[in-house]
């Protein structure tokens, strides 16, 4: 990675064309001495663009907005929650096997549409919409069974679940791009109204309008844009079918085990190398799923390891330092390239003193649909 | 059975329900046996495996040769929630509703749907029976009610 860009994230008086062309200029304006004539590729990033923007063949349509003619490679990756980070890594193979010299990734979603319920209704098509969908499944429902049986399996509180809600809302109020960039308490976040039971607003991310944008060299060619080159070192990725009732489990996510398993080792490192992560917090339950999916914290002792503040900065890992998902909103296409963002920005010393960690290893993390996909890259800079 | 609260309005590439006829879906069995009370799968003729949800293909084994056998109409909640907010269009009017999981009875199988019940008194383990739902255009759907153990 050679360079980032974000847009202000929220209830956007935007469109998708806009948000993309504000992401270009956060790009190229951090990239200034790269022309736009040398990106050769561009990796579009969006989720549900049919469905909330009307407009299909996305990727040409942001190739216009960016004023980019890709003469390499042009896609655009759809995968719900990971369809960012799967540009993001669609452009690193890009690079990595010779078919691009310099790639563009931009993440980017349109969410909040005059009538809400429709959105939701796009949502509810992200599960199989004929099985599942029909009964009002939303990504909300789904996570608050999660939620449920991790409470009945292991006795996770309601206090635990707040907490991380907390923690995010902390970090995300030192970030002027986020969607909700405020401190809650918990008393907030258990008293706030009622999603979908015991799931309650603060538990779940933000139905957000943005973008995020990264620039993509080989290495032989990254010095000539930044002396703080961050590099893709490791991904995984593991998945199973769709259907919610076919999971293996709700309370355990193997595919995240074996996602983060084969990233680590691909980059020849441990999870206690890392000194940061971005980790996919669609709802406070998923975090907490997370620690221990992530070897940090015994099965079933994930609430038990945000109460001890171990993914607090100076605890064992810190995570979504950014604000994560609930503290930012989850503009779908968009998430996953915006944690890779904040790596970077962590990396080099662009973010605020508050939520600085530095460091030279990070992991990010996404999930999609039910929980029944998960991708990870492990990003380095040479210290 | 539940009858739909009102006949919804919605466009098709709003319309959650599938389309149900012969010729529509190679499945449509499933609709018929739905439209006499009776919840049904498909099973491989070939591994004899039981595949939710209905299918043409076989994921085990390949085959295409699939029988209709009945499910168990009643099981136990396996998870629930009872959702608040945030109901996708065509279904406002019916929150705050219970989607659930159900593990039907004397198999490993689960299949989610509706659950129709008093929510405040609903737990996990609770015992429960399929019941159709009628849409008013005639297509039909399935959700769970509960009943005494
Ligand atoms: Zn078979």
């Amino acid at each position: 990675m050679v360079g980032t860009g974000l847009t202000h994230w929220g209830v956007r008086k935007a469109t998708l064309k806009e948000l993309a062309q504000e992401a270009g200029k956060a790009l190229f304006d951090d990239v200034d001495n790269l022309p736009k004539a040398e990106v050769d590729s561009l990796f579009v990033g969006t989720a549900l663009a049919e469905r909330l923007a009307f407009q299909s063949y996305v990727a040409p349509m942001v190739a216009e907005q960016l004023g980019i003619h890709p003469t390499r490679m042009l896609a655009r990756t759809e995968l719900a929650c990971v369809s960012g980070q799967l540009a993001m890594k669609m452009a690193y193979m890009a690079i990595a096997t010779g078919l691009s010299d310099i790639a563009a990734v931009v993440g980017v979603e349109k969410m909040n549409l005059p009538d809400m319920a429709e959105t939701q209704a796009s949502l509810a098509a992200i599960l199989d919409r004929e099985w599942e969908g029909v009964a009002g499944m939303t990504a909300p429902p789904y996570f608050a069974m999660v939620a449920q049986r991790h409470m009945y399996e292991y006795g996770t509180t309601r206090e635990q679940l707040g907490l991380v809600s907390v923690k995010n809302h902390r970090f995300s109020a030192t970030n002027p791009y986020a969607h909700f960039p405020k401190e809650v308490s918990l008393d907030q976040v258990l008293n706030s109204p009622m999603v979908s039971t015991p799931l309650r607003l603060l538990d779940s991310s933000g139905i957000t309008d943005g973008a995020a944008a990264v620039m993509l060299a080989g290495e032989d060619r990254a010095r000539e844009f930044t002396d703080t080159p961050v590099y893709i070192e490791g991904a995984g990725q593991a998945a199973t079918g769709n259907l919610t009732v076919n999971l293996p489990s709700l309370t355990e996510w193997p595919h995240m085990r074996r996602a983060v398993r084969d990233a680590l080792s691909m980059a020849g490192v441990t999870i206690q190398d890392m000194d940061l992560a971005e980790v996919h917090d669609c709802f406070s339950i998923s975090e907490i799923i997370e620690y221990e999916e992530l070897g940090l914290a015994e099965k079933g002792k994930g609430g038990q390891f945000i109460e001890e503040g171990q993914s607090e900065i100076g605890g064992q890992l810190p995570m979504n330092t950014r604000g994560g998902l609930l503290g930012c909103g989850h503009p779908l296409g968009a998430t996953g390239v915006a944690q890779v963002v904040e790596v970077v920005q962590q990396f080099t010393g662009q973010v605020p003193q508050e939520r600085y960690v530095g460091g030279t290893w990070a992991l990010t993390h996404n999930l999609s649909g039910n929980a029944n996909n998960h991708s990870v890259l492990v990003l380095h800079r040479d210290s | 059975m539940v009858e739909a609260k009102a006949e919804r309005r919605v466009p098709y590439l709003l319309d959650f329900y599938p389309l149900q006829g012969e010729e529509h879906t190679r499945i449509h069995p499933f609709f018929q046996h739905l439209q006499e009370g009776r919840l049904t799968t498909t099973r491989c003729t070939a591994c004899g495996e039981v595949l939710w949800q209905p299918r043409v293909v076989c994921p085990h084994c390949n085959a295409d040769e699939m029988e209709w056998v009945d499910l168990p109409q009643v099981g136990e909640i396996f998870a629930f929630t009872s959702v608040q907010a945030g109901a996708p269009k065509g279904m406002e009017e019916d929150l705050p509703f219970v989607v659930g999981i159900v593990t039907l009875k004397g198999t490993d199988m689960q299949i989610l749907a509706r659950i129709e019940g008093d929510e405040e008194s609903l737990e996990i383990g609770q015992p429960v029976r399929v019941t159709v739902e009628r849409l008013a255009d005639g297509r039909v759907w399935f959700r769970f009610r509960t009943v005494e153990a």
